[in-house]
């Protein structure tokens, strides 16, 4: 047991250490821009998948969190009269809390109706925001805004904005990591499996779906606002963009949803093979049909994501021969939760 | 503002949600019965539109005679993504799959049409696409009142198919419970693929409909498929009527709002009233208690 | 346990394996000498008879929202180029474009920007298409110190941000529509629209011309009779444009961003059965072929004016000659060349001319030359640029569809202008 624990540890630490040198070693500009993007998108993946993938309630407006995160930052920058430089990513946290103050009314909305609906009516506040954004003069209207630029050398500029995301990276997949191995986390599961039954069993529904969705909120708040500040500028619609929304599910999926890992490899994969890709590929719409064939393949192959599956292929190769083990349907995070346990340990 | 703005805008509105019902009922029956929320219809829609586009083009068939030649060739287009892509979904997550299957299919239909027709925008053409006719001091634009008149009739087919008819009845029946269907003789799959086909074969005529109202690229369809979206709960899944109901509900009140207080508030107003009306009728307009467990 | 253990150690796996690629992607490129590994530069160093190419990075959308626009300014770069490399290329280099899509996304203009100035080490950029890109890719480009001279960056929110490397070859959006609201509100009384009608996109390209016209034409006795802003993103135009039917004004102000936008609007007045004396729409009837064949034909685009810095038609050797290989090179007619082909072919010229103006491809010293009030020669026109980067000599014209042709009306008795066909004759008759 602890010398599992001890190799498990040795791998996260590991890849913390490659998170921390990357743009030591790829130092060039194009190589870390992609990087900054990439750490983005994996922290809101990570973050969206620690309420939908442990809920089982899919969430298609966590743009909402995005766009109010990049706003926030860039109101509060200009109107308090930050400086340009490290003193605005102070601002960063406080965009995350503003964010998650605005998943409680609308979780409390949305969290009341049934998972298709549900879906829709995230979709229905993300459009809300969007317009709002476009036709209210304190957020720019249509023009945006634009947070103050530092003075940072060419060279070394997106390292200050890689770092930031890094952190905020490490901080939130140690949240989604405590929350899944909590009673927390198992409630979660619980209203995934079987919603009526947990309720039954005494799980507080209610309180613990909204919990998960506003602390989803924050991180992606958050990364909102590093966003902005590495933008330059932002537009209400691209701050709070439906395209997002589907992004960050599929790099949760492809990755492996309910899992800790999973987003956080989706989000890496996708995230940079995109961006790679678009660099590459020109006018040709080509790259449409093979980016789309990419995707089915994967979805339909990999039906769990590629974690969930990879796993059982070396489960199964491990286990070959042997008798039939009772699946615990692992990998996917689909373990069947102890729902008494979860309703039990209160 | 008017009553008779006011008047004109209700009307305009009840003409152009038939159009955006008829776009929609695809993506009720196939979300209702299958349980899965196709991303693609918008797709679907656009690739709806330049099919008729090349038969009017290149050649010279009317819009709506060009129907008999899209709609069956989508319902085969429907059972084949059935076939290949829906049926490998797993029931347990079937719902949350679909999304991100459809969005490839999306994608891919993206790329496709880009590649074939460029990305400059085009829109259907006929000589009764600009003329109107004048009723009680109105202009009804006859193509309007035409794609109206199409999306009820048929809408009014599919309700007959499924509600009257043995298949239809078989339909309903693998919705509510596939293993007992299956056990009184239900080849669900098979149901199934027909089902996905009607849809998608209604889309074509909703995609002739909206390339002769709006302008299209290949990238058009992703403004739609959130307001198709929303239509589809609003009225509720499966719903064909509801279909109906919520779409001119949806384009009424936009245009309402547009003439009474400012079109840029009209969307939001929308958005609005629709999260209302789904807090306090969370099965939509028509829809009907959850028959079985999410 | 065992089930994170393994997922840890996949993960560790593949990100090692993907950092590897990326950092390799990126980096190649780095360590081989101008010219670079990205698609369209081909080879560095050419044969010991020729000049090493001289490469120009520009990022343009060629797939996503602006992909028309953007596609047309890669054919009005790549025209450039080639005429440019005729001449004699810069300083007698061969010029070599680079040029990689953004798929319309701010996002990925960043990365672009930075891919092709440090990456791929090209000395001079281009700029990309519509405000809402240049704004970001213009702050990536200042911070190498390099020169940021674009065609369709020309909103005000692109502008007094501080940067002194930007540089807009055409017309500064906000003038727009004053030749259009002078030349109205100039016609004789009985002549006159009594009433207009403002409706615009809610856009930061559109939306700041509206005001200035309708100052001016409001001094003029012309009233306001409708005047609302629309969602850039609305998918009904029918309720809008039959308000602007019903309020019956004469004249009519569309402030539109694209083909179906302006393409809505008629099709709604032609079934309205509404005939304004005069409409003059910001963008959509610029695009030539495409404009067209949205509104069905010549016929229904007779009469409509529209703004813009330059037409087919522009009486200008340099513009007849560039329309000319457009043609020969990409098919169609004159009458259906794409504005945007002109702006991306100004940009080059521009920058040519600070090349030679300066003997050198050193961007502080183009930054200079082009802020010191020279000005310059264009198939747009004249070029002389304010301390904001506007171009302060652009000539703002206003056009007319004419029998399927783009013809220059505006501003009365500018060379070149032809009399504006008043009012506009009735759409179906």
């Amino acid at each position: 047991m602890t010398a599992r624990l001890t190799v498990r540890a040795l791998l996260v630490a590991i890849a913390i250490v490659i998170l921390g040198v990357f743009p030591l070693v790829f130092s060039n500009p194009t190589t870390t821009s992609i990087a900054v993007f990439t750490v983005i998108y994996m922290v809101a993946a990570s973050s969206w998948n620690m309420f939908s993938g442990y809920s089982g309630y899919i969430a298609l407006g966590h743009a909402v969190f995005f766009g109010v995160g990049a706003y926030a930052l860039t109101l509060l920058a200009n109107h308090l009269g930050f400086a340009a430089g490290w003193g605005i990513f102070a601002l960063v946290p406080v965009a995350g809390i503003i964010a998650g103050l605005i998943a409680i009314p609308t979780g409390l909305i949305a969290l009341r109706a049934r998972r298709h609906t549900f879906v829709v009516i995230t979709i229905a506040f993300m459009f809300i925001f969007q317009l709002a954004a476009s036709n209210f003069a304190f957020t720019g209207g249509s023009s945006g805004l634009q947070p103050p630029t530092p003075l940072w050398s060419a060279t070394s500029y997106n390292d200050h904005f890689y770092y930031v995301a890094a952190v905020i990276l490490v901080a939130t997949v140690a949240l989604s990591w405590l929350v899944r191995r909590s009673r927390f986390g198992l409630q979660l599961f619980a209203i995934r499996d079987d919603e009526e039954r947990a309720r039954g069993l005494g799980v507080r529904v209610g309180r613990v779906k909204l919990s998960a969705f506003v602390l989803s909120a924050i991180p992606i708040g958050m990364v909102g606002g590093v966003y902005a500040y590495f933008l330059g500028q932002i537009f209400p619609q691209f701050a709070f963009d439906p395209l997002f929304d589907l992004s960050i599910a599929l790099m949760a999926f492809i990755g492996g949803l309910g899992t800790v890992w999973g987003p956080l490899l989706g989000a890496l994969v996708l995230e940079s093979l995109q961006q790679y890709f678009t660099v590459q590929s020109g006018a040709s719409q080509v790259y449409l049909i093979i980016y789309g064939g990419l995707f089915l393949a994967v979805i339909l192959l990999l039906p769990r994501g590629v974690i969930p599956s990879v796993e059982d292929l070396i489960r199964r190769w491990r286990t070959r021969g042997a008798t039939q083990d009772r699946s615990r349907g692992e990998g996917d995070g689909g373990r069947r939760a102890d729902v008494v346990k979860a309703a039990g340990a209160r | 503002m008017s009553a008779s703005s006011l008047a004109k805008a209700v009307i305009d509105g009840i003409l152009t949600g038939g159009v955006y019902a008829l776009m929609a009922a695809g993506l009720t029956l196939i979300f209702g019965v299958m349980d899965i929320i196709n991303i693609a219809q918008g797709a679907l829609i656009v690739l709806g539109a330049y099919m008729s586009y090349v038969l009017s083009v290149h050649l010279g068939i009317d819009l709506f005679v060009g129907l008999i030649i899209t709609i069956p060739a989508f319902f085969v287009l429907g059972v084949f993504i059935e076939w290949a892509f829906m049926r490998r979904l797993r029931d347990q997550e079937r719902t949350a799959m679909s999304i991100l299957v459809t969005y490839a299919v999306a994608i891919i239909i993206e790329g496709i049409l880009s590649v074939i027709f460029g990305v400059d925008f085009v829109q259907l053409q006929a000589s009764y696409i600009n003329s109107s006719f004048h009723l009680l001091g109105f202009y009804l634009p006859y193509i309007y009142v035409f794609g109206f008149l199409l999306a009820v009739v048929l809408l009014g087919v599919l309700y007959y198919i499924l509600y009257r008819t043995h298949f239809g009845r078989g339909v309903r029946g693998s919705l509510q419970n596939r293993s007992a269907a299956e056990l009184i003789g239900v080849n669900v799959n098979r149901v199934r693929a027909l089902s996905v086909g009607i849809g998608v074969s209604v889309t074509a005529a909703g995609g002739m409909v909206f390339g002769a109202t709006n302008s299209f690229n290949p990238s058009s369809g992703y403004d739609l498929i959130s307001r198709l979206l929303s239509i589809v709960i609003l009225g509720g899944l499966g719903s064909i009527g509801g279909a109906l109901v919520a779409a001119v509900f949806m384009v009424t009140l936009e245009d309402v709002v547009a003439v009474v207080w400012s079109p840029v508030w009209a969307t939001l107003v929308y958005y609005a009233s629709l999260i209302v009306v789904l807090s306090f009728m969370p099965n939509g307009l028509f829809g009907r208690a959850a028959i079985r467990a999410q | 346990m065992t089930r994170s253990r393994r997922q840890a150690l996949i993960v560790a796996a593949v990100a090692a394996i993907a950092a590897f690629v990326a950092g390799c992607g990126g980096s190649s490129s780095s360590s081989s000498s101008a010219g670079g590994s990205s698609a369209s530069t081909g080879s560095g160093t050419s044969s010991s008879s020729n000049k090493s190419p001289i490469t120009i990075g520009t990022s343009l959308s060629l797939s996503g929202d602006f992909a028309a626009d953007g596609q047309a300014f890669e054919k009005g770069y790549q025209l450039w180029a080639a005429d440019q490399n005729k001449a004699g290329g810069l300083m007698g280099h061969p010029v070599k474009l680079d040029i990689i899509s953004d798929a319309s996304s701010p996002a990925q203009v960043v990365t672009n920007y930075q891919k092709l100035i440090s990456s791929d080490h090209d000395q001079l950029v281009f700029g990309p298409f519509s405000t809402l890109l240049t704004v970001p890719a213009s702050k990536v480009v200042n911070r190498f110190g390099y020169a940021f001279v674009e065609g369709a960056g020309g909103a005000p929110a692109a502008f007094g941000n501080g940067l002194k490397n930007i540089f807009d070859v055409s017309l500064p959006v906000v003038d727009n529509l004053v030749p259009y609201a002078k030349w109205i509100a100039s016609l004789p009384a009985s002549e006159r629209p009594k009433t207009a009608a403002y409706a615009t996109s809610d856009d930061p390209f559109t939306q700041p011309q509206i005001p200035l016209a309708q100052k001016i034409m409001q001094a003029a006795g012309i009233k306001t009779v409708y005047n609302k802003v629309f969602p850039a993103e609305v998918t009904d135009y029918t309720p809008i444009a039959t308000a602007v039917a019903s309020s019956k004004a004469e004249a009519v102000v569309l402030g539109s961003v694209d083909v179906p936008t302006v393409s809505a609007f008629v099709h709604a007045f032609i079934q309205q059965h509404y005939n304004p004396k005069s409409f003059i729409a910001t963008a959509g009837p610029d695009q030539g072929d495409a404009f067209l064949k949205a509104v069905g034909g010549a016929s229904n685009a007779e009469g409509i004016m529209y703004p813009n810095g330059w037409y087919p038609g522009y009486a200008n050797a340099a513009s007849q000659q560039m329309v000319n290989e457009y043609v020969s090179k990409y098919g169609g007619n004159a009458a259906g060349v794409n504005a945007d082909v002109a702006e991306a072919y100004s940009v080059g010229q521009a920058v040519a001319q600070a090349v030679a103006a300066t003997h050198s491809l050193d961007n502080s010293k183009i930054i200079s030359y082009l802020h010191s009030g020279v000005t310059l020669n264009t198939v747009q026109g004249p070029v002389k640029f304010n301390s904001l980067g506007e171009n302060g000599a652009a000539a703002a014209f206003v056009f007319q569809w004419q029998k399927g042709n783009q013809v220059q009306v505006l501003p009365v008795g500018a060379s070149g202008s032809k009399a504006a066909t008043y009012p506009k004759p009735n759409w179906g008759s």
